[in-house]
């Protein structure tokens, strides 16, 4: 099986510390006012307050392996690398033209206000590259992050998935209209699982995927064709002149 | 046929003309390219994938795109500073100015006889009353206005919607970005209509047998006299006056 790197977070060791959001910010210098990874609050749900206890549930880009956000994505700026299973963003190719950011129902994605380009959590690949862990894992002080290639048994997230696979206690966080297969998996109760919104694909792409470039098609084709038939006409009929261009010697018939 | 040369183009106009037709190839191909999207593609994976791998990586493409889309507008944009008066605007008032009835019958006319033949055209018409010739044309016939028409006003909108894409990641700040979001579908749109525009204009002038002439002139500035006669009777009686 590939490489798939993704993490599986035990909620129930969740303190809501903001230790992972903290390190993120400090380690990806993620602007202000804008996150890459959040824990969102038990008592989102109704529910909580019949579970009278707090849960807490830690996340960021899910590095799905459906993702609407690549879907959206014009230039293929963001796109799924097959080497490690992670949603990638080529900051160079980005035109920062934010139709990803609708587009994934987390809303794991912001503009980043000074690059002008789509921003979010990428497991660090600086630090990855350094030989570290993301730095929301390093610094959670219960270890409630775990992270790995969830493919490899032998890998700390790898583990837990094969350990928890046959007890059927992971779950993940979907939104049911536009399930995405995100690669965050959770441990314990998660609490609120219903706050994805259903992935929202810009009017704009909606409109040139299904009016613009079948119309576009279609007059490029049938002028093509027309200019193919003339060309076979000219070839084939070689005596057929205009009037305006009467044979030498003779007049206009 | 050894008619009398007279000039139609001067170097300038040339060299425009040259310039452009590169660089419009250049950027209709690598912005093809660009759309990488499988929804939004075209041609197919192939397509983006080879040219990615010609231009190093999407990030170059991209580069190559917006550079030779800069200097095609900073081109364009000297020319029109250098030679408003002089060629620019008696060109843009020459090709929107179409005169309703010998216009509109050319084009009407010249459809059918390509398409049906000269011959069989003739033949059809002549117990209509009409000898098979088309209406005189002036400087441009009315099938280049109406190419030149849709080549100006589809540039301009490429180079509008352009230079709000290429702005998007330099100058525009705010987080929703709709009118960059539309910018890339009517972008789009216009290189696509444009583009038909441009087959029509490339099998026209340079496949075409009777526009031969015409091409020859894009090189060396010059037609000869008869050809003048016969395709822009109106510019050849006022040059002859």
């Amino acid at each position: 099986m590939s490489k798939q790197l993704g993490m599986v977070i035990d909620a129930s060791l969740c303190l809501d510390c903001k230790g992972c959001l903290s390190a993120c910010k400090q380690a990806n210098q993620v602007p202000e006012g804008k996150w890459r990874n959040w824990i969102k609050d038990g008592d989102l749900e109704p529910a909580a307050a019949a579970r009278r206890r707090v849960v807490f549930q830690p996340g960021g880009c899910m590095h799905c392996d459906q993702p609407t956000c690549v879907s959206a994505c014009p230039t293929g700026a963001t796109y799924k690398d097959r080497r490690d299973g992670t949603v990638v963003i080529n900051r160079d190719l980005c035109i920062g033209c934010g139709q990803c950011l609708p587009a994934c129902p987390y809303g794991a994605r912001y503009r980043h206000p000074h690059l002008r380009v789509a921003d979010k959590c990428d497991f660090c690949v600086q630090r990855r590259a350094d030989g570290l862990e993301p730095a929301c894992v390093s610094t959670c002080p219960t270890k409630a992050r775990v992270f790995g290639d969830l493919n490899d048994p032998h890998s700390p997230a790898g583990r837990l998935m094969k350990k928890h696979a046959a007890d059927q206690t992971l779950t993940q966080v979907v939104n049911r209209r536009s399930p995405t297969d995100p690669n965050l998996y959770y441990l314990g109760d998660p609490g609120p699982k219903h706050w994805p919104a259903q992935a929202k694909m810009p009017e704009a792409l909606e409109f040139f995927k299904n009016l613009v470039k079948p119309a576009v098609n279609l007059v490029v084709g049938v002028t093509g064709l027309g200019v193919v038939a003339m060309l076979a006409k000219q070839l084939l009929m070689p005596g057929d002149a205009p009037p305006e261009h009467p044979p030498q010697g003779g007049d206009h018939e | 046929m050894s008619s009398p040369m007279i000039q139609r183009h001067t170097n300038t106009g040339i060299f425009m003309h040259w310039f452009n037709a590169g660089c419009w190839l250049f950027l209709l191909a690598t912005g093809l390219g660009l759309l990488q999207n499988p929804d939004l593609q075209p041609l197919g994976a192939w397509y983006p994938g080879l040219l990615r791998a010609v231009f190093g990586g999407g990030d170059g493409l991209l580069g190559a795109h917006i550079a030779v889309a800069l200097l095609w507008l900073a081109v364009w944009a000297g020319y029109y500073l250098r030679f408003a008066g002089r060629y620019a605007v008696p060109f843009l008032v020459s090709i929107f100015t179409l005169d309703p009835r010998r216009d509109l019958q050319w084009i009407v006319k010249k459809n059918f006889q390509m398409t049906l033949g000269y011959k069989m055209m003739a033949r059809l018409v002549r117990p209509l009353g009409w000898d098979g010739r088309l209406p005189e044309q002036e400087y441009y016939n009315a099938g280049q206005k109406l190419a030149a028409q849709v080549m100006v006003l589809g540039s301009l909108v490429l180079a509008v919607s352009g230079l709000i894409l290429a702005a998007s990641s330099w100058i525009i700040d705010t987080p929703n970005v709709p009118w960059v979001q539309w910018s890339i579908t009517i972008h789009y749109l216009a290189a696509g209509l444009t583009f038909a525009i441009v087959l029509v204009h490339i099998y026209m002038a340079a496949i075409a047998k009777e526009e031969r002439p015409a091409l020859w002139s894009m090189f060396n500035g010059q037609v000869p006299a008869a050809y003048a006669e016969h395709h822009h009777k109106l510019w050849y009686d006022k040059l002859s006056k």
